[in-house]
């Protein structure tokens, strides 16, 4: 198991150039494999609790790669946003911390997932759209130049006005009036 | 104003705590509800609806269903912690250390405003600063709408009402547009008349020739006046089109022009805030795609909408009124073509869609490549760019080919379809020429089935016209609606009347507990007071984000206080003349603009009555005429967009001279000296030293020793002035910010210092 961890900078400007070389060199040099360092809990006042050399920080979970490996590199970032530890495969942890850090995986990257597309029209400046997704019956509306996103791994991402995603996981998988609608808009 | 109740329908769901949700939570809560939001996700991730309300000291959280209101003390919260993930956030109320969480708020994006000015008042409220909203629906509601205001246009989306509006800017153009109409109608009604004449022609002169019944003489004589007057008809005709033409066109143009103007003047009196929502681009174009488009549907749209259907209702009763049998033959399937062209045109929606979508895709090659040309040749990325730049092209070229492949097939079937009418009139026409008045048969005329042949043929331009109609139509109105957007946009500074004038204007500046918040409720200054002298100079310092631009831009009058008042030399400026004071008030920022044209032009922007001895004296005075000497054509030297290209230092120099010329009695110096050399940074100081005597200045600067000159240094912390007194003073305090801020750059300096 290899496990890359960063450690938060420093105060100081002149140790922060140091430390930039030390990280450097231990890139360049492979680091001995660990079995784990790192301890994920759920507390009972809901935060996530990262465990490490006798240290608990509250984190949360940052996909690094949203789309293109969505459950792979996870960043832990404390309140300060600084990053406590980075995550690169989830069977790395213990079987609890794996349980704890997939749910915090899920809700850090949940996005709406489209099924059916009932219309979509353009308006004034904006596209209105009327959507069935995994979640429930949802309307939104996408800027008139702003088109669904096709991923590499397939499927496509719609962003609307208010920064929330629609995720499209098998557009050939839908019925033939979702996959018109979409085909003016994607592909 | 878009009522509230179709942002409502658009996104589906309430934009007011629900009656009898908000009956069932103040039951619980006994108090009024003071600010609310809606969590919309469940903790199994589903979409949901759990309203989260405050009063002033209890939260609620009511489902919409009958489940029990959940209700718990405000002060048992003790942080709030917030995890944004990709389209969900996570709201943690949390109790006292160790115990559960009070409530776990899930929510997506679209909610997020409405949970962060939630957050703020918790968050405020942990500090012991009670805020109190003014209006809790009208919080939640601008919240939630204020994504969708943003990209879309605030006006009524009824396409009528646009139209109707825009016809309203055709009221000074009268008698030119009666005119055109005039001569447009009559253009329309002669058409008319040469078939007629064409059908006389044949039956009373050339068959009865032919039957004998007419003398070649006479023949001739008939023939020749019915020659002479459909000659004499298309020459008035003709004179109706010129007339019609002349009027109509510059008609368009005069009225896009007053449009344009409207346009543009309005847009020099919205507020700062109003620019900073909106994209360049997208406020530049409105000004000019946007009324060139109102050009076109003025001009011609609007006219030939009208004429096609007059000239469709002339043929189909002419027609009729010429054989009832035949009228109805051609004029009853119209609609259907109408139809078949309205459906065309829908289908044609999604093809134009993707057409559009492809276009873009160029253009997002060639606006990454050409401005980072630099960038792709450093990384030798030109055959990738290259290929990159031809499938978007060639992907385009494709959609493009299926859109003519669509029109190209239905028009000539449509007008195959209107030429097989044509085909019916012979079929069921020429017998009935040819019976001779055989008994059971409807006799026809030859002339008459000649005219109406020619009438005939006179339906396939109204019919395409109809068709295009709609898309240009569509196109004006979303170019209308964009227009009218800006038109409608309040300015945030109004000036009262009777507005004063100081003149002079000494630049005595005082704060009385001035308070200034950008969405009504996070507040960016809290009670900033202070009273600064005429010709004093100060230095405001702080962190980023704590307030000294917007102390300035009060000052400027960019923006209004929102609680307290500022006056100038003792008069509150909300009653000043804001025009006549801001020709008062001098900026040097950062990032100075430079207009496209000369460096004389750009000197003397702001005062153009300036003589070349007053702009060399200021152009000398701020360092600049050594580096305006050495251009290819002096102060005639075209820069800006598109002109010669200056450095930093000199854009900087050129704006320090334009604002000596105006002689301020108020300056405002923001970052002025960053992002240059040293010997740069020297001129441009030494320029700066002669700008600011016997001015009132307030200079801000990251970099403090740039403030050693200042009388006074502001010290501007979370909205408040934290500290002030003079460089050593404050570099005297211990534990000041200032100090520490001194001292921070100070090691960096070291640091990096060669």
């Amino acid at each position: 198991m290899t496990m890359t961890t960063v450690e938060p900078q420093r105060d100081s400007g002149r140790q922060a150039v140091s430390r930039v070389g030390e990280i450097a060199a231990a890139v360049a040099t492979p680091q001995p494999i660990t079995i784990p360092v790192l301890r994920l809990e759920r507390a009972s006042d809901g935060r996530l609790l990262a465990h490490r050399d006798g240290k608990s920080t509250a984190v949360r979970v940052v996909r690094c790669f949203p789309w293109t490996d969505p459950t792979r590199y996870a960043s832990l970032r404390d309140e300060k946003d600084n990053e406590v530890a980075l995550v690169k495969e989830a069977r790395d942890l213990d079987p609890e911390s794996r349980r704890v850090f997939e749910g915090a995986l899920a809700e850090a990257g949940f996005v709406l997932e489209v099924i059916r597309i009932h219309s979509m029209e353009d308006l004034y400046e904006v596209r209105q759209w009327s959507v069935e997704t995994k979640q429930g019956e949802r309307l939104f509306q996408t800027k008139l130049d702003e088109w669904p996103r096709e991923l590499a791994s397939g499927g496509f991402v719609i962003r609307d006005v208010c920064g929330d995603l629609y995720f499209i996981a098998e557009p050939e998988r839908m019925d033939a009036k979702s996959r018109r609608i979409l085909w003016a808009l994607a592909e | 104003m878009k009522p509230e109740s179709s942002f409502e329908k658009m996104l589906g769901q309430p934009l007011k705590l629900p009656e009898e949700v908000r009956a069932r939570i103040e039951r619980e809560l006994v108090e009024p509800v003071v600010f609310y939001a809606l969590a919309d996700l469940d903790a199994s991730m589903r979409l949901t609806r759990t309203w989260v309300a405050m009063s002033a000291k209890t939260v609620a959280l009511a489902e919409e269903s009958l489940a029990p209101v959940r209700v718990f003390k405000r002060e048992q919260i003790k942080a709030v912690v917030r995890a944004p993930g990709l389209s969900c956030t996570t709201l943690t109320l949390q109790a006292a250390p160790g115990e559960p969480a009070l409530a776990v708020l899930r929510y997506t994006h679209r909610q997020r405003r409405a949970f962060e000015n939630l957050q703020f008042l918790i968050e405020q409220q942990l500090k012991n600063l009670e805020l109190a909203p003014s209006d809790p629906d009208q919080n939640y509601a601008d919240a939630v709408t204020h994504p969708v205001k943003e990209a879309q246009a605030s006006v009524s989306a009824n396409k009528l009402a646009v139209i109707w509006r825009l016809t309203s800017y055709l009221k000074p153009y009268r008698r030119r547009l009666a005119l055109g109409m005039f001569g447009a109608f009559l253009m329309s009604l002669i058409a008319l008349i040469p078939p007629y004449l064409t059908g006389r022609l044949m039956d009373e002169v050339l068959r009865p020739f032919e039957a004998g019944s007419l003398t070649q003489e006479a023949a001739l004589h008939l023939g020749w006046i019915l020659v002479a007057g459909v000659a004499a008809v298309l020459v008035v005709r003709e004179f109706f089109v010129w007339l019609r033409l002349r009027m109509l066109a510059t008609l368009g143009e005069l009225v896009a022009g007053d449009i344009r103007r409207e346009l543009y003047e309005h847009l020099q009196t919205l507020s700062l805030s109003y620019f900073s929502s909106k994209r360049t681009g997208s406020l530049i174009s409105r000004v000019t795609s946007d009324t060139d488009r109102l050009w076109e549907f003025l001009a011609f749209g609007i006219v030939e909408v009208i004429l096609a259907a007059v000239t469709l209702l002339g043929l189909g009763v002419v027609l009729v009124c010429l054989d009832w049998r035949l009228g109805l033959m051609m004029a009853l399937p119209v609609p259907v073509l109408f139809t078949a062209i309205y459906l065309h045109g829908e289908s044609m929606k999604e093809l134009f869609l993707r057409t559009w979508r492809k276009w873009s895709a160029v253009g997002d090659v060639l606006s990454d490549t050409i401005p980072g040309i630099k960038v792709v040749k450093a990384f030798n990325q030109e055959e990738q760019e290259k290929q990159r730049f031809g499938t978007r092209s060639d992907a385009f070229t494709n959609e493009c080919n299926n859109i003519h492949a669509s029109w190209t097939l239905f028009w000539p079937i449509l007008m195959l379809c209107i030429h097989l009418l044509l085909v019916g009139v012979w079929f069921f026409g020429m017998p009935r020429v040819l019976s001779g008045g055989v008994e059971g048969v409807a006799p026809l005329s030859a002339g008459t089935f000649v005219s109406f042949l020619l009438y005939a043929g006179m339906f396939f331009y109204p019919i395409e016209v109809v068709g295009q109609v709609a898309r240009m139509m569509n196109r004006a109105v979303s170019s209308a609606h964009r227009i009218f957007e800006v038109l409608d946009a309040k300015p945030d500074i109004v000036d009262i009347p009777q507005a004063v004038r100081l003149e002079p204007l000494k630049g005595r500046v005082t704060f009385e507990n001035v308070t200034f918040s950008y969405d009504g409720l996070r507040p960016v200054l809290k009670g900033v007071n202070f009273e600064v002298r005429e010709g004093e100079m100060i230095g405001l310092a702080g962190p980023s984000g704590a307030g000294k631009t917007t102390v300035t831009n009060l000052i400027a009058r960019f923006n209004d206080a929102t609680g307290g008042q500022i006056l100038i030399d003792g008069v509150p400026l909300k009653n000043l003349d804001s025009g006549h004071y801001r020709r008062q008030v001098g900026m040097v920022l950062q990032d100075p603009h430079l207009f496209h044209g000369t460096v004389l032009e750009n000197i003397r922007y702001g005062c153009p009555g300036a003589t070349l001895d007053q702009v060399m004296e200021a152009s000398r005075a701020a360092n600049a005429h050594d580096f305006v000497c050495k251009l290819p054509y002096g102060y005639e030297t075209m820069v800006g967009e598109r002109g010669h290209t200056l450095s930093g230092g000199e854009r900087q120099r050129v704006s320090i001279a334009r604002a000596l010329l105006t002689d301020p009695r108020i300056l405002i110096l923001d970052e002025a000296t960053s992002s240059v050399d040293t010997e740069t940074e020297r001129k441009i100081q030494e320029a700066l030293d002669r700008l600011v005597k016997g001015r009132t200045v307030f200079a801000i600067a990251h970099r403090l020793s740039t403030l050693k000159r200042a009388n006074r240094i502001f010290v501007v912390e979370d909205g408040r002035i934290a500290e002030q007194g003079t460089h050593a003073e404050l570099l005297e305090k211990e534990d000041g910010i200032y100090r520490k801020l001194h001292r921070m750059q100070q090691e960096l300096h070291e640091m990096y210092a060669v």
